[in-house]
């Protein structure tokens, strides 16, 4: 049977960007990648991953060595250039509980370049659903993603890999959701144009943000930024009077003195109705006076504190991953021995003691009562006849299990026994 | 026979301020999803009980002190079931349980058995009166729990205590909202509250105002309320000034609906006639 799950694939820790681009299969042609995977001899079942951080094969087949070969040759042709074997170094194979641990990690976001990042989870249910589509999942894969799929979730609910922000941008972000319900109505003033006020407000535009306002001493530099990110460029001088319509407010400049006074802030919360404002101070010197945290509806943040919140994030994920890891470990167990009960004899023996159990029980039950006044003869006659039975009821679905001309079916056969006849291993 | 089902609903009630407190600690889907499900457990045998009674006497349970203690507590179980139905706030439920198991466990220990009911109350004025006092103050009561998170969160972000910060709460901003939405609907519940009050007064004692302390003390939290909510639709009053506000006022409330009747005796307290 094709119980050997192999998986053959490169991700961002093996391979470089150009190489992942190269390998990268089309989302458009995946149907015809697919049939090209299935017919390759050894595979019975598989499934084709790729992401911009990883590509995978999956597959399932009965022989492992030329399976190996097959997908790796498979993988290849994405990139002839390469050569035969210009790929080997970035290529990892994994078989077995490997594989398994392998792609179950890959589902809960363990092993993904940012961990715990939600995306992931999606993309292999849609390059599963393809697979499936294209006829490609049997049996064996089927279980495997749905497992994959059930640690994924019970990883994002049970541990807190995936609400953990790590970096100081993030951390920003994590923050102004505390403070705000939602931030796609929300405007940021990004004051100064240093490198860290730049990366937190793409971060806050990534997560929703859509006004933004920028100011910069220089106004070209502003009018510039403004363009990049597609915001409004204000004066220097006059971003005080603009201070009221910003919710958040990133300071980044290198100004020796402090930029915005506690008054001044006051001032500008009262306009705003006592409606919040986060201020965040990121620049290499203080731009914002720390006083202002001490105003009512009015939260400032340093870069010192955003930094302190992340490496909190960080050593608790650390312990989260490891919970993480611990619930990966149990379904690797859980699977492999589902895997292992997927025996054709051992089915058979099972299905054979289940019947017979039956019939003995049916048996002896009626034997002492409403047929107690048999003889011995008939006793016998009546054994004789209930064994056959169960003989020719089973005849035909053993011959039939025995002879599966297409290796692929019996797992599916065999699970679909053990499944109606309950004969779930003990 | 309704006494049996109260201790049942207090059961549940208790059951419930365990599952709400397990889920602030450990926040786990399946803790979100029990609690309410404790709480409207606990719903619907108080809902049966008050049910016996008004069918065994023809009278709601609201005439006496501990009665009415327990009748808040429904009411305030009803009020969050509804909030948590539109907005799924679980949270909320770890302040509105135990209020409410301590509230029906007090129920037992105050008063004796029931007395029979003056002529003067045996009228319809009673249950539309008491139920609308009650759901007002019960609106309250949800008011009083999203500002004591607002100021649980308020606090953790200001002084960057963000390990004990819990990612649940829900944002500053929904709980400010909530906040007002609350006092908008609490306040004309309470206004019904004291119009009807003073009809059924007029008809009953000839008047409409009797310088009772009760109507003196509702009529005081009313004016509080209507400041606060005019201040949050006029003025800047939102945020933390509007938490604290409601926090205070609550408080106040409970206060003189729980030790009020003791220290200033009035017709509401039992001394009806």
């Amino acid at each position: 049977m094709h119980k050997e799950i192999l998986i053959v694939g490169l991700n961002h820790r093996t391979a470089p960007v150009e190489v992942r681009e190269k390998v990268a299969f089309d989302a458009s042609l995946l149907g015809g990648d697919l049939k090209r995977l299935l017919s390759l001899p050894s595979v019975k079942e598989g499934v084709i991953l790729s992401t911009c951080n990883r590509v995978e094969v999956i597959a399932a087949s009965s022989d492992l060595p030329a399976t190996s070969q097959e997908v790796k040759d498979f993988l290849m042709e994405q990139e002839p250039a390469a050569g035969h074997g210009g790929l080997d170094d970035h290529l990892y194979t994994y078989s077995g509980d490997m594989a398994v641990r392998h792609i179950f990690r890959v589902a809960a976001s363990l092993d993904s370049m940012v961990v715990g990042e939600p995306q992931i989870l999606g993309q292999i249910k849609d390059y599963y659903l393809a697979a499936q589509e294209a006829g490609a999942v049997g049996t064996i894969l089927h279980r495997l993603f749905h497992r994959a799929f059930s640690v994924a979730k019970r990883v994002r609910t049970e541990t807190g890999i995936a609400s953990r922000a790590v970096s100081v941008s993030s951390v920003a972000v994590e923050l102004a959701k505390r403070i705000f319900d939602r931030l796609e109505d929300k405007t940021v003033m990004l004051i100064g144009a240093g490198k860290m006020g730049d990366l937190v407000a793409r971060h806050l535009q990534r997560s929703g943000v859509s006004s933004l306002m920028v100011t910069n001493r220089t106004f070209e530099r502003a009018v510039q930024l403004a363009a990049e990110f597609r915001g409004n460029p204000i004066r220097f001088e006059d971003y005080p009077r603009y201070l009221k319509l910003a919710d958040l407010v990133v300071g980044c400049t290198g100004s020796p003195e402090m930029l915005l006074r506690p008054e001044t802030v006051a001032e500008v919360i009262r306009e705003r109705k006592q409606r919040a404002m986060f201020f965040i101070d990121i620049g290499d010197r203080r731009n914002f006076d720390p006083a202002i945290n001490e105003i009512n509806n009015v939260y400032l943040y340093n870069i010192d504190d955003l930094e302190a919140v992340a490496k909190e994030n960080l050593r608790e994920r650390t312990g989260e991953v490891q919970k993480a890891e611990e619930m990966v470990e149990e379904e690797v167990a859980g699977f492999l021995r589902w895997l292992a009960s997927l025996e054709q004899v051992p089915t058979i023996v099972a299905l054979r003691r289940k019947l017979e159990e039956i019939r003995r029980g049916e048996l002896e039950k009626s034997l002492s009562t409403n047929l107690k006044g048999l003889s011995e003869k008939e006793r016998e006659a009546l054994e004789d006849m209930t064994s056959a039975m169960i003989g020719k009821i089973l005849h035909a679905p053993i011959t039939r299990l025995k002879k599966q001309p297409d290796d692929r079916d019996e797992a599916l056969y065999i699970e679909a026994l053990k499944r109606l006849f309950d004969l779930e291993e003990k | 026979m309704d006494i049996m089902l109260l201790k049942i609903t207090a059961v549940f009630y208790l059951l419930g301020t365990g599952s709400f407190i397990l889920y602030m600690v450990l926040p786990r889907e399946f803790f979100s999803r029990l609690s309410p499900l404790l709480l409207l457990g606990g719903f619907l045998v108080h809902s049966s009980a008050l049910g016996v009674h008004f069918f065994h006497s023809g009278y709601p349970a609201v005439t006496q002190f501990r009665e009415a203690l327990s009748f808040y507590s429904w009411a305030m179980v009803a009020v969050y079931l509804l909030v948590q139905l539109k907005y799924r706030l679980t949270v909320l439920g770890s302040f509105i349980a135990p209020l409410a198991f301590l509230m029906s466990l007090a129920a037992f220990a105050f008063g004796a058995g029931s007395k029979d009911l003056p002529a003067g109350l045996k009228t319809y004025w009673l249950p539309i009166h008491v139920t609308l006092a009650f759901l007002g103050n019960a609106v309250f009561a949800l008011a009083f729990a999203v500002s004591l998170v607002y100021l649980l969160q308020e606090y953790q972000l200001k002084k960057k205590k963000l390990k004990i910060l819990r990612e649940h709460f829900p944002s500053l901003e929904t709980l400010d909202r909530l906040n007002y939405v609350f006092l908008v609907w609490g306040f004309p519940l309470m206004t019904l509250g004291i119009i009807t009050g003073s009809m059924w007064a007029a008809i009953q004692w000839g008047n409409y105002w009797s310088w009772e302390p009760r109507q003196i003390s509702s009529t005081i939290t009313w004016l509080f309320y209507g400041v606060l909510l005019h201040g949050r639709i006029t003025g800047d009053w939102g945020g933390k000034k509007a938490a604290v506000l409601t926090i205070f006022g609550f408080v106040v409330v409970l206060s003189y609906f729980l030790w009020g009747d003791s220290i200033f005796p009035s017709r509401h307290a039992g001394r009806f006639e």
